[in-house]
């Protein structure tokens, strides 16, 4: 679900978080995934392996280690860099069965449409067979 | 387009689904992860109070290790069951760690009184013993046993003040 840049601000003030954090958020695109496995083997989340693209090519992810040097350039207190890091998907987790986690994918703000391809392997070894899943056109949200 | 192997989805909420899979008998509650015992990351934190907490000072009893933050809407609704299984369990011996993660006395002495108002709440101020836990998500709970090692983690909230749950907490504090 991507967030509108009003939306994400009012989260992150509501944190604390200072205006010069804020502001820099407002300028990305937001996309709030929720991953539920309801299989009964492990499924892995591999965010690194995700491949994003526009008419452009390929768009890159903005990463935790982007956001780090970021915000340590900025000084922000580490209260809110470890808040913000909790606030993204997890760049790789196995998720067990019946496992629910959700959380933010930060891509560049674009009013392009965004391809998103998704393959999540399979079983504890990943010997299982992979699941892939595409979305086209999925767009950065705006303001009302 | 969307393409899908054993998935359904709606919008960006994915929900991966493998029907034809044998289901593995389960032992645990849901939700319950048996880990290969691990010794528990230093925590000495202080609690709302200023008073300082050791981890090691709970050798000898097992531990419910708990992160959590207001903003999380899982932790939200699992605080008052951690709460009930508390005011149950703590008169027998159980010992509880509840750690919150990055915010202030403010934020964490308001959300305590709606939602869980006896609980003594641990300030991890800059997030960093929560990162040292390395925690799959929030809120986190890991169960540390007598000697100090993490010996199970939670999936998620859990309903802690259930009978399988308070079956299970009960039945590790049972002397072996």
């Amino acid at each position: 679900m991507p967030r509108p840049p009003q939306q994400i601000a009012a989260f992150y003030e509501a944190r604390g978080f200072g205006k010069p954090m804020i502001e820099k958020l407002k300028q990305q695109c937001f996309i709030t995934v929720w991953v539920h496995n309801k299989s009964s083997h492990v499924i892995w989340l591999e965010l690194p392996q995700w491949r994003f693209s526009n008419t452009n090519g390929v768009v890159e992810r903005r990463d935790r280690h982007y956001w780090k040097a970021v915000w340590n350039k900025m000084q922000i207190p580490l209260a809110h860099q470890s808040t913000f890091r909790w606030t993204l998907l997890p760049e790789i987790l196995d998720f067990q069965p019946d496992e629910r986690e959700g959380g933010n994918i930060i891509l560049p703000r674009d009013n392009k449409p965004i391809q998103i391809q998704a393959t999540f392997p399979t079983r504890t070894d990943k010997s299982g067979t992979p699941i892939t899943v595409s979305f086209n056109n999925i767009q950065c949200a705006i303001d009302p | 387009m969307i393409r899908a192997h054993h998935l359904w989805l709606v919008l960006l909420w994915l929900s991966l689904t493998s029907p034809g899979m044998a289901v593995e008998p389960m032992e645990l509650p849901k939700g319950i992860l048996q880990l290969d015992p691990y010794p528990s990351p230093t925590t000495e934190l202080k609690d709302l109070d200023g008073e300082p907490y050791n981890l090691k000072e709970d050798k000898g009893a097992w531990v419910f290790v708990h992160f959590w933050a207001s903003w999380c809407g899982p932790c939200r609704e699992e605080m008052p069951a951690i709460q009930n299984m508390a005011n149950t369990l703590q008169p027998e011996g159980f010992k509880l760690a509840m750690i919150n993660t990055a915010e202030d006395e403010d934020t964490v002495f308001s959300f305590l009184s709606a939602h869980a108002p006896d609980v003594r709440p641990l300030m991890d101020r800059d997030g960093q013993v929560t990162e040292k836990w390395q925690p799959r998500g929030l809120p986190a709970t890991y169960l540390v046993d007598p000697n100090g090692q993490v010996r199970y983690q939670a999936l998620g909230g859990r309903a802690w003040d259930t009978p399988p749950y308070l079956t299970f907490l009960r039945d590790l504090m049972k002397p072996r």
